[in-house]
């Protein structure tokens, strides 16, 4: 069979002196993928990505490129590009400077450089801005010059350092259709940080939840959003209720009071975490005396969509309901709580 | 709409405050440079102020002791402008030289290092010069060989450091290491990292600080005082040696051409680094 695995990542460790950053990553990026590390600030995902990039050695393990061993490349030999954080560009000079300056070190002719950054800039919609000064430039025309600049050199990978984080929400959207379609352009795999879950959801062909050091979960978007494999993951991932709860006598859950038809694996009478989304409960008005009640503490309207806070036994659940709802709820009104046996993940609880 | 910084009652009594406090620092400043001036525009040989008459008699007189030759002292005023401005020469490219990998090494380096290193380069400023003149003397006495030039050219390198030093420093501190690392990403080599990014991006603090080690080594007297031999001498101790028994009006007139230049080239400084760089 044969793979088409980019870039393979064996067994990464990293240290900090006796801070541990990475523990035991295994990871297979395929060809042309676009790639998301995710995880909250903290959890080493920029430190994998400065590792793939050569500027940190890991401790232990290696990273084989298309088999090859590129542990011990410098990072200006490896031919990957990289958008930093704070994009970097070089002040000095212009942007057809910028972007030409990979080209420059490959000892391209003048020509060549010349029509590589009209092509890089009309790739990015900005064909008219070549003499233009760094400074000059809006937050998203920097952006855009700064994904030119490591596009320029035609790096065998794209890797991207929370490259979107400063910009403004609407602008950050933009961006964020602008750089999956100018990844797929080039077919360039791509490995992404960010710690925005929506950006890596509508960014990722494949999705790498990092936690604590370690890879949590890496799966297709979808999948790490419908089957969650453990509660940090599920906890990171989307406005998901964490329910402590436990499998009843008869090895069926018991959620919001009610027995969910739904095998688990886990022993009768075991308590369990489970997670559900906001949007996959539904309230329905209760009686006065209805047992397995919860109580509305909170209500509001979004406009695209509504949410409340219920109260059940002593948690509070996020419920989420489409602004085409009928049913109003007030504060203070009594409700049930049902869910769809296929959107639950249950854990054990730790 | 603006909110002035001082407040509007009693506004009058810390405006005049201000400038009252203001206008005794600028003349105390500037005084010497005004009595200076003035003076070498007199037409008497006696140094007395203000002068009753006015003439460009001296400054004839500096052209003329830089054209022919002066029987009158073993080092000619010729060889002492020379030897000011080659020392200020080497001191200005010798300082920089060194200040520019060690600014760059500091600021990369923990914050600890850094403040320890610009404490330790800072001490030729808090050390009396009397005292430092003195010991570079006994150093340089010591020695089995001559120094030549750099006899004088050392010491003020010591005195100048702190100055170049803390220009390329504040000059570092914008430089970020992803702008390196994103030379480094694209292909330089961290050298050609420094070389392409680094650099020209310090270009207005190296300036700054080769324009401070140039007038602080032309002016410098004190440690220069005690370096200083028959054969190699220079323009300040010269310029003493013509006023140490009676003024010579002409070394006033030579000042004011010095003082010109200085003038020039603090302006230039303070175009080049707009605001950003660090005197003290």
């Amino acid at each position: 069979m044969v793979t088409n695995t980019h870039l393979n990542i064996e067994a990464v460790s990293k240290s900090f002196g006796p801070v541990t950053a990475l523990t035991q990553i295994d990871l297979k990026i395929e060809r042309g993928s676009f790639v998301c590390l995710l995880g909250p600030s903290g959890c080493g995902k920029t430190t994998l990505l400065r590792i793939i990039a050569g500027f940190e050695k890991p401790t232990k393990g290696r990273l084989l490129l298309d088999g090859a061993d590129i542990s011990d490349i410098p990072p200006h030999k490896r031919g990957f590009g990289m958008v930093f954080q704070s994009l970097a560009l070089f002040p000095h000079m212009s942007v057809a400077q910028n972007i030409a300056y990979g080209l420059k070190l490959r000892k391209a002719s003048a020509k060549e450089q010349r029509e590589r950054v009209e092509e890089l800039l009309t790739v990015i919609e900005l064909p008219d801005i070549a003499d233009r000064a760094v400074s000059a430039l809006s937050g998203g025309q920097r952006q855009r010059v700064a994904i030119a600049r490591a596009l320029a050199i035609k790096p065998k990978l794209f890797l991207l350092d929370e490259p979107l984080s400063a910009l403004d929400a609407k602008l950050r959207d933009n961006m964020q259709i602008e750089l999956r379609r100018l990844q797929q352009k080039f077919g360039v795999t791509t490995v992404l940080v960010t710690h925005d879950q929506t950006e890596a959801m509508m960014l990722a062909d494949e999705l790498v939840v990092l936690d604590h050091g370690k890879v949590q979960q890496a799966a297709t978007p979808t999948s790490v959003y419908r089957q969650p494999a453990n509660s940090l993951v599920a906890d990171f991932i989307g406005a998901a209720n964490l329910v402590r709860t436990r499998v009843g006598e008869n090895g069926r859950l018991v959620l919001f009071g009610n027995t969910v038809e739904m095998a688990v694996d886990h022993d009768p009478g075991t308590a369990v975490n489970v997670a559900v989304r906001a949007e996959n409960i539904s309230l329905r008005s209760a009686q006065a005396d209805q047992e397995a009640a919860g109580r509305v503490v909170f209500a509001r309207d979004l406009g695209a969509f509504k949410e409340w806070l219920v109260s059940f036994e002593d948690q509070e659940i996020r419920v989420r309901g489409s602004a085409s709802d009928e049913i109003e709820f007030q504060v203070g009104d009594l409700v049930t709580l049902t869910v769809d046996p296929a959107r639950i993940s249950v854990f054990a609880a730790s | 709409m603006r909110v002035g910084l001082l407040p509007r009652e009693g506004g009058g009594t810390y405006r005049f405050v201000i400038l009252f406090l203001a206008t005794i620092g600028i003349l105390i400043s500037s005084l010497p440079v005004i009595v200076v001036t003035i003076m070498s525009f007199s037409a008497s040989e006696y140094s007395s102020f203000p002068p009753t008459e006015f003439s460009l008699r001296w400054y004839v007189e500096v052209l003329q002791l830089f054209t022919s030759e002066d029987p009158s002292s073993a080092q000619s005023v010729v060889d002492s402008t020379f030897t000011s401005l080659l020392v200020a020469f080497l001191v200005m490219v010798i300082s920089t030289l060194v200040c520019i990998p060690l600014a760059y090494a500091l600021a990369r380096s923990n914050r600890n290092l850094r403040e320890g290193m610009e404490l330790l380069f800072t001490l030729p400023l808090v050390f009396p010069l009397v005292m430092l003149g003195i010991a570079f003397l006994l150093i340089a006495e010591s020695l089995q060989f001559d120094l030549g030039i750099w006899r004088i050219a050392i010491p003020h390198i010591a005195l100048v450091l702190p100055f170049v030093l803390r220009n390329c420093l504040s000059a570092m501190n914008g430089i970020s290491v992803e702008i390196e690392e994103a030379a480094i990403s694209l292909g330089a080599s961290p050298l050609r990292a420094i070389w392409d990014v680094v650099i020209p991006l310090m270009k207005a603090g190296i300036l700054a600080g080769l324009i401070f080690a140039l007038i602080i080594s032309f002016n410098e007297f004190t440690v220069t005082f005690f370096m200083y031999t028959i054969d190699l001498s220079t323009l300040p101790i010269w310029m003493y040696s013509r006023t140490v028994s009676s003024l010579d009006p002409a070394t006033l007139a030579l000042s004011v051409f010095i003082i010109v230049v200085d003038v020039f080239l603090v302006v230039l400084v303070d175009k080049l680094i707009a605001g950003r760089g660090n005197l003290f």
